[in-house]
């Protein structure tokens, strides 16, 4: 299966460098190596595969449009690694791209193989853009290589908890108590501390808070509970399986809160989970990250993905935009040189327009990029729509859900 | 033991030690480096389970232990890095001791010990996850300082050089062993273990001291993991990944043997290094060829590689 999809790909890769290549045989410059790294194989090969597919869907773009133009129209060559799904994997794969001489490094997905990989790459001084990773340790360890244009954790849960107020508020406060629902694990419980700590400042009283393991195979206990408790809001944090099998439990008990608020959520910004349980999935929100709807670019984007009969989910467009930076920066530098390149990277400012996440000027400080923001979507009509900010939404919310 | 005991280990040695000075390649040598942390987790590995026939599928509980008290002394006490690595050495032969007290002097044996260290292998994983010391779920970040002082190299050459001496010290120590009293006796329990009672060994102490042994040298390959990784989560510390490298690489490369586990790790790693490099556009290739090596050599006895070829050459 995912053979045939690397054949159809490399297909695709080879009819838009026949595209570009009349123009790049005239203006003869150097291609320019850009290393791509995400994991295609072990547990997060699903985000790996679709980090790439936004990776090669930008470089296919920008070599079919005449190559980096300050470069005189250099080809952006992708030096592509599997990390494997853990850190070692992340760092072999740099060694091996620096070895074959690209000028950055884009993607490593999870947080600890940005954290490994990046590290790997300050070594040589070799910017490294990070497409997904959250933690906040990426940007804070003093690393000058080491950028990101997405938000971290820190702003995610913020942007989370200011929204459902601003949500809730908006909506005439029909929404005072809570039930959190996590995973005992990696993000789940941190996530669960956080928000006990944080929703009763914000008038909000929590119920209960009830962890469970991944993988867990039953929901019934926890979906008993909360019918028991009945509770205005229900806050999950958990991956994609367990969320899945959740939020079915909850609709075979006809359990109906006022709303399903997920933040980083493995599955409510999923499209697989809207096509394959679509009543499940109804009206369902998440605060993660995800393409700005307005643009038009957005919109095409999409529909390359969907024809490849893909789902459209967030790493697709963070990874484009990602590589977008790069090849920016690489324009604004003027040549493919390291240290050029993390200046250029570092100067970025609201000029940058080709990315299509919906975020305002970017602006980086210590490599994190200010305006990187999570937004608020919701499970409307079978898509995804974008209900918060304002600025950037495509619909309104639907909130509190009734009936 | 007399020097020419230690002349194929000093010879594997020099090899090694003359790949930084041969190869400018990073590539290679990190994958070098790797293959010795890999090495000496499961020359600890071997120690128990090739010598004493007491198989662990918890060997994680030790890797894990080590790297994280590398860690954390540092990361949160602010010591020094060699210290800590000792402390994180001391430490993981210390839970060997407790796992090995709770379960040997219950007679746990064969697939009932390799539970019991599967489940506390799992206890602290969960442990870990949860816990304030650890970083949870967030994990554990060294702070990256290139200093030989603190235990980190600028180059990756100079790591391999430390792994490796340390390797080369566990396969001294392994020969050792096998030429000593607790060696035979070790052996004399793996073969039979009411025999062996019978004829007055100790049996517990025997596999007491062993697997404090085998913990220790487990716990120096997380802490070395630590040091040149320089982050840890629960995952990487305690999961069964560890575990199934540190006895798969023995099982491969001949159990009970002192160079079975080096021999185990640089053939399976190379083998799936080679496998990605030849056919690197299909992910996953390599942990096929990982498996259908393991099934070869657990299929057709003499079930390890070095006693494949010895038939080979003598049928």
């Amino acid at each position: 299966m995912s053979g045939m999809m690397i054949g159809r790909r490399g297909l695709m890769l080879a009819s838009a460098a026949g595209l570009a290549a009349p123009r790049v045989a005239g203006a003869q410059a150097p291609a320019v190596k850009l290393g791509i790294l995400q994991p295609v194989t072990g547990a997060l090969s699903q985000d790996g595969e679709y980090g790439r597919l936004g990776a090669e869907l930008a470089i296919n773009e920008i070599n079919a449009s005449g190559g980096l133009r300050a470069l005189g129209g250099a080809r952006i060559e992708m030096v592509f690694g599997d990390a494997r799904s853990n850190p070692e994997g992340g760092v072999a794969e740099v060694e091996k791209m620096q070895a074959e001489g690209v000028v950055a490094v884009v993607g490593g997905f999870a947080s600890p193989i940005c954290l490994a990989a990046s590290q790997a790459a300050s070594r040589y001084d070799l910017p490294y853009v990070v497409d997904v990773g959250v933690s906040d340790q990426i940007v804070s360890r003093g690393l000058t290589n080491t950028f990101r244009f997405g938000p971290g954790f820190g702003v995610v849960t913020q942007t989370a908890l200011d929204n459902l107020v601003a949500l809730n508020d908006a909506a005439g406060k029909p929404a005072r108590t809570v039930v959190i629902v996590h995973e005992d694990g990696l993000f789940g419980s941190g996530m669960a501390r956080l928000l006990n700590a944080e929703l009763p400042k914000r008038g909000f009283e929590v119920l209960e808070t009830i962890a469970h393991p991944t993988p867990a195979r039953d929901m019934n206990n926890v979906a008993l509970r909360i019918r028991a408790l009945r509770p205005d809001l229900v806050i999950p944090s958990s991956y994609y399986a367990e969320f899945v099998l959740l939020s079915r439990t909850m609709q075979q008990q006809r359990i109906r809160p006022k709303g399903i608020y997920c933040v980083l959520n493995g599955a409510a910004s999923n499209f697989r989970f809207v096509r394959e349980f679509p009543d499940a999935a109804n009206l369902v929100m998440d605060c993660n990250h995800w393409a700005d709807p307005r643009k038009p670019k957005t919109a095409e984007l999409r529909r390359a993905v969907e024809a490849q009969n893909r789902f459209w989910l967030y790493n697709t467009p963070l990874n484009y935009s990602a590589v977008m930076l790069v090849a920016d920066a690489l324009e604004r530098a003027g040549r493919p040189d390291r240290a050029a390149l993390v200046q250029a990277l570092a100067a970025t400012d609201g000029r940058f327009e080709r990315h299509i996440m919906p975020y305002g000027a970017t602006r980086f400080v210590n490599g994190q990029n200010q305006a990187g923001q999570p937004v608020n979507t919701q499970v409307q009509g079978g898509d995804i729509k974008v209900i918060f900010p304002r600025d950037f939404a495509d619909a309104q919310p639907v909130f509190p859900v009734t009936g | 033991m007399t020097a020419r005991d230690l002349l194929p280990i000093l010879a594997f040695a020099a090899v090694v030690a003359l790949a930084p000075l041969l190869v400018s390649s990073n590539v290679v040598l990190n994958f070098l480096v790797f293959t010795m942390i890999i090495a000496l987790a499961a020359q600890g590995w071997n120690l128990l389970g090739g010598y004493g026939g007491q198989y662990s599928f918890g060997h994680a509980a030790f890797f894990g232990t080590g790297a994280y008290l590398t860690a954390i002394l540092q990361v949160r006490y602010g010591m020094n890095a060699y210290p800590a690595f000792a402390a994180g050495i001391g430490l993981a032969a210390l839970v060997g001791l407790a796992i090995g007290f709770l379960a040997f002097r219950s007679g746990l044996r064969g697939s009932y010990f390799a539970l019991v260290t599967l489940a506390f292998a799992e206890v602290f994983r969960v442990l870990a996850n949860a816990s304030e010391v650890t970083g949870g779920a967030a994990g554990i970040l060294i702070r990256l300082r290139a200093d030989p002082a603190n235990f980190q190299f600028a180059e990756r050459g100079t790591f391999l050089w430390v792994a490796l001496a340390l390797v080369t010290l566990a396969l001294v120590a392994t020969l050792m062993l096998e030429r000593s009293r607790l060696g035979a006796q070790l052996v004399a329990v793996r073969e039979n273990e009411a025999a062996a009672q019978a004829l007055g060994v100790d049996v517990l102490s025997v596999k007491l001291r062993t697997i404090a042994l085998s913990a220790g040298m487990t716990g120096a390959a997380g802490g070395l993991y630590a040091q040149y990784f320089l982050y840890l989560d629960a995952n990487i510390a305690y999961g069964t990944w560890i575990s199934v490298e540190a006895l798969l690489a023995p099982i491969v490369g001949g159990a009970g043997t002192v160079f079975g586990p080096v021999l185990g790790a640089v053939i399976l790693h190379g083998l799936a290094e080679a496998t990605k490099s030849i056919a690197g556009s299909i992910p996953g290739i390599d942990l096929v060829v990982f498996g259908i090596v393991l099934i070869l050599v657990v299929r057709y006895p003499p079930r390890d590689l070095p006693g494949l070829l010895r038939r080979r050459r003598r049928p």
